[in-house]
């Protein structure tokens, strides 16, 4: 237990009044280890806010056990909100804040002496390029530099473990970075970040492990690189030109793409397919699944199609 | 968290709640003093300047109930707007230190309104040591149930338009319709018997003796200093039971 951050076994929540409905996480195990970046990716109303909710000792569990850096979310609340911050999903800063402001009284808040709540807020503004914005009452930011002054405020906290809830979302790329850069940063300093987001693309570029979560249930949860061993088709190749889709059906899976085929396959068929399209001419390029890819092929819908139950806005 | 970080704490939420918003916006101030200034100014025309007396000690009372429900709005806006209490119990701040810290900032808002009705309730030659004490218990203790009353409200709205509604409900209930602005002699017997319900009948009761230079049987004043003070206790045994720091 010791090396874990946070450890859940068998978390089951029915939110209070659902009137029977499915559970917003049912029976849900998983591991997180201590440092580094964890992603957990799933589509709206997967269960993801609710974990991180409960994790984060914000929502009572219904049954199973989760404990955050050994301590039980149920009998050690103050024990691990001593150690754990959080940007809570559509969080908004106080809006008659300034940008220094918001960073620096949350430190102060939470109980850091003066000096030091103002060395880090000078150093989390500087790595998240709000310095010349700090002087700005929030109200007059864009929404995504407000977000932006909510990642500075709890990377620039002393706690162990920083649960972001879609921190990025509304940012534009070059924010998107910044905030990627910090919480780099954040993880090299041997804190747990547990990272929840819509964006395949970020997960994959920060996270070390990743869990996939869908209906409240884990579906799946490993490195980027044991996703793909786990997935039945590890591999992609987009194959453009003259050709039938009958002639592809023996390697795999076919999706119809603009002006060819997307085959998904095991390697040794990859590999046939590629050797085969060269030597007929086509245009082909082969690689590794993208995590969305095996979003798609565990879950069977892509994540940004939204037709799951209001679990978690009804939570909000 | 150490006594000292606990303090910072608390010293820190008065600053975000309290005294940065005022910076921002100074007309919140007046708002607070602006409904007890102009029952102050009704009653003391309209009674000719005889129950001035009981305009000032009924303001104050207003000051301060108001400084209380107030946090209602504050605290369902931080909640479910801004996510801010989310953000505050991921933290090392307890739920007691939270509560204090919005308390007080609120009360923040409600100085210069007491500063003002203390002022006149100085020159119109009501302050004498006992009745100061007295005046200053009573305040804590309308403070006390009205911010306790606020917290437990408050977990139970889902929209801050909701505590518009009830906000200006709670006023009428607890300080226009009892007899804070008069005596409760004025009412008859029926309406005194219905006044009995309000806490703040027995606040105004305690306060209205300075201004109305009548001796109040120490039976009766005991009565209303213990019905007030269990009043409080309640509202704050409701309120930790059923204020939610973290959601069920």
């Amino acid at each position: 237990m010791g090396d874990l951050a946070l450890s859940a076994q068998h978390v089951t929540k029915v939110y209070p009044g659902s009137g029977g409905g499915p559970p917003a996480l049912a029976d849900l195990s998983l591991d997180i280890p201590t440092g580094g970046i964890y992603g957990l990716i799933g589509r709206n109303g997967a269960g993801k806010t609710t974990f991180v909710r409960i994790s984060a000792t914000q929502l009572a569990l219904t049954s199973g056990t989760l404990t955050v850096l050994g301590h039980d979310v149920r009998t050690e609340e103050r024990a691990i909100r001593a150690r754990i911050a959080c940007v809570p999903q559509e969080s908004r800063p106080l809006y008659f804040l300034t940008v220094e402001e918001v960073v620096h009284l949350y430190l102060k808040m939470r109980g850091l002496p003066p000096a030091d709540a103002r060395r880090r807020t000078e150093a989390a503004l500087a790595e998240l390029s709000l310095t010349e914005y700090r002087r700005r009452l929030v109200n007059r930011l864009s929404g995504g530099l407000r977000r932006r002054t909510l990642c500075a405020m709890v990377l620039a906290s002393d706690a162990d473990v920083l649960f972001l809830d879609e921190p990025t979302t509304g940012l534009d790329p070059v924010a998107r970075r910044e905030v990627w850069q910090a919480v780099r940063r954040a993880s090299r300093e041997h804190r747990t970040v547990l990272l929840t987001t819509h964006y395949l693309d970020e997960v994959e570029a920060l996270s070390g492990r990743l869990a996939l979560i869908e209906q409240g249930r884990l579906r799946l949860e490993g490195t980027p690189t044991e996703l793909r061993d786990r997935v039945r088709f590890p591999y992609r190749v987009t194959v453009r030109g003259d050709v039938r889709r009958e002639a592809l059906a023996s390697y795999g899976r076919i999706a119809p793409i603009d002006g060819g085929y997307l085959v998904f396959a095991r390697e040794a068929e990859a590999r046939e397919l590629t050797r085969w399209g060269l030597e007929r001419g086509l245009r082909l390029s082969m690689g590794p699944v993208s995590l969305e890819d095996i979003f798609l092929e565990v879950v069977g819908k892509p994540i940004d199609v939204d037709d799951a139950p209001l679990a978690e806005e009804a939570e909000a | 968290m150490t006594g000292r970080h606990r303090l910072r704490s608390l010293g820190t939420l008065v600053l975000i709640n309290g005294l940065i918003p005022i910076r921002t916006q100074p007309l919140y101030l007046v708002n607070l003093v602006a409904s007890p200034l102009s029952f102050l100014f009704f009653i003391s025309v309209i009674s000719h300047g005889h129950l001035l007396g009981y305009a000032i000690t009924g303001g104050l009372i207003l000051t301060m109930l108001s400084a209380g429900t107030g946090l209602q709005s504050d605290l369902t806006h931080y909640r479910h707007d801004l996510k801010f209490q989310d953000i505050v119990v991921a933290s090392p701040v307890e739920a007691p230190v939270y509560v204090a810290g919005m308390a007080l900032s609120e009360l923040v808002y409600s100085l210069p309104g007491i500063a003002l009705f203390v002022l006149l309730y100085v020159l119109a030659g009501y302050a004498s040591p006992l009745n100061l004490a007295t005046l200053v218990g009573v305040l804590l203790l309308v403070w006390g149930f009205a911010t306790a009353l606020a917290f437990t409200l408050a977990t139970y709205f889902q929209d801050v338009r909701e505590t518009f509604m009830f906000s200006p409900m709670i006023s009428l209930l607890l300080t226009v319709l009892p007899p804070v602005y008069y005596p409760l002699s004025y009412l008859p017997a029926w309406a005194q018997f219905v006044a009995r319900f309000s806490p703040t009948t027995y606040a105004a009761s305690l306060v209205q003796a300075s201004v109305s230079h009548v001796a109040v049987p120490l039976v009766t004043a005991g009565l209303d200093w213990g019905v007030l003070g269990a009043v409080t206790t309640a509202l704050f045994l409701v309120a930790a039971f059923k204020a939610r720091w973290k959601e069920p």
